[in-house]
């Protein structure tokens, strides 16, 4: 699994994520992410070429969101309407995070 | 291509380490190159991976060597996947649904895994037999409608 980022207008990272997000690419990305996390306030994380995703992916992405959000900062998810996107939605995970289809829309919401 | 028969049937034996998981989601996925729709290779691996990584991690009292058997059988429109291991004894059929959350910040981190099983498995059966845990999970694949 691939992990970069890309600064983007208006102080937001993007977060692209590559490949299984299964435990063995959870364990290989979780440090990093965790830094960026940790660091930065406006954050959008591209689920767009993950092509599998598990729980320990979700727990990685939901232990992000809340560090961002007691930081006072927001993390949004960028994910296409495909089976990443329903195992995000069977988890609960849409109520807890924002999901966009597109990262027009994504950085849209991290504007307001 | 065996047109008599749509059986067939591949076995997998995998140890309590994390590092199996790697074999496992190899191992599906050349499975799932036999035809089997996208969909229905998706939810398998993904249960086959929490069901698996389940009795990793918490298959094993102290350090004992789980023996953790998978089999993939399919059987006409149907995938039948057998998780078979001899760690303690555990049903993921009677583990209660996980909590809804409130909020993100009261939100349990974890407990997903088995949900995740139930919603993407079409069946999900378990017995306890001979000292082992045997958990069965049914894979249907949706037909297009029949033509006229």
């Amino acid at each position: 699994m691939d992990i970069s980022t890309e600064d983007l207008a208006g102080g937001i990272t993007k977060v692209v994520l590559q490949g299984r997000f299964d435990t063995t690419g959870a364990v290989v990305i979780e440090l990093p992410f965790n830094k960026i996390v940790t660091e930065q306030r406006k954050i959008i994380v591209d689920l767009s070429a993950v092509n599998f995703l598990a729980s320990y992916g979700i727990r990685v992405l939901l232990v992000g969101a809340k560090i961002v959000k007691s930081k006072g900062g927001d993390l949004v998810i960028v994910c296409p309407d495909n089976n990443v996107a329903k195992v995000l939605k069977t988890a609960g995970m849409d109520a807890l995070i924002p999901i966009h289809q597109t990262e027009t829309a994504a950085t849209a919401a991290l504007a307001s | 291509m065996n047109s008599m028969s749509s059986l067939e049937a591949r076995r997998l034996v995998l140890r309590n380490d994390v590092a199996e998981l790697q074999r496992l989601a190899g191992w599906i996925e050349g499975f799932a190159q036999q035809g089997m729709s996208s969909d229905v290779s998706f939810a398998v691996q993904l249960c086959l991976e929490e069901a698996v990584a389940n009795i990793i991690m918490y298959g094993a009292t102290r350090d004992d060597r789980l023996e953790i058997a998978v089999e993939l059988e399919r059987n006409g429109g149907t995938l039948v996947a057998r998780i078979e291991d001899n760690g303690r004894q555990f049903d993921p059929t009677r583990a209660p649904p996980p909590a809804v959350a409130a909020s993100l910040e009261q939100a349990k981190v974890g407990d997903l895994g088995i949900h995740l099983m139930r919603s993407f498995a079409s069946g999900m059966d378990y017995e306890r037999r001979d000292g082992r845990n045997r958990l069965t999970l049914r894979f249907v694949e949706s037909r297009p409608s029949p033509p006229g």
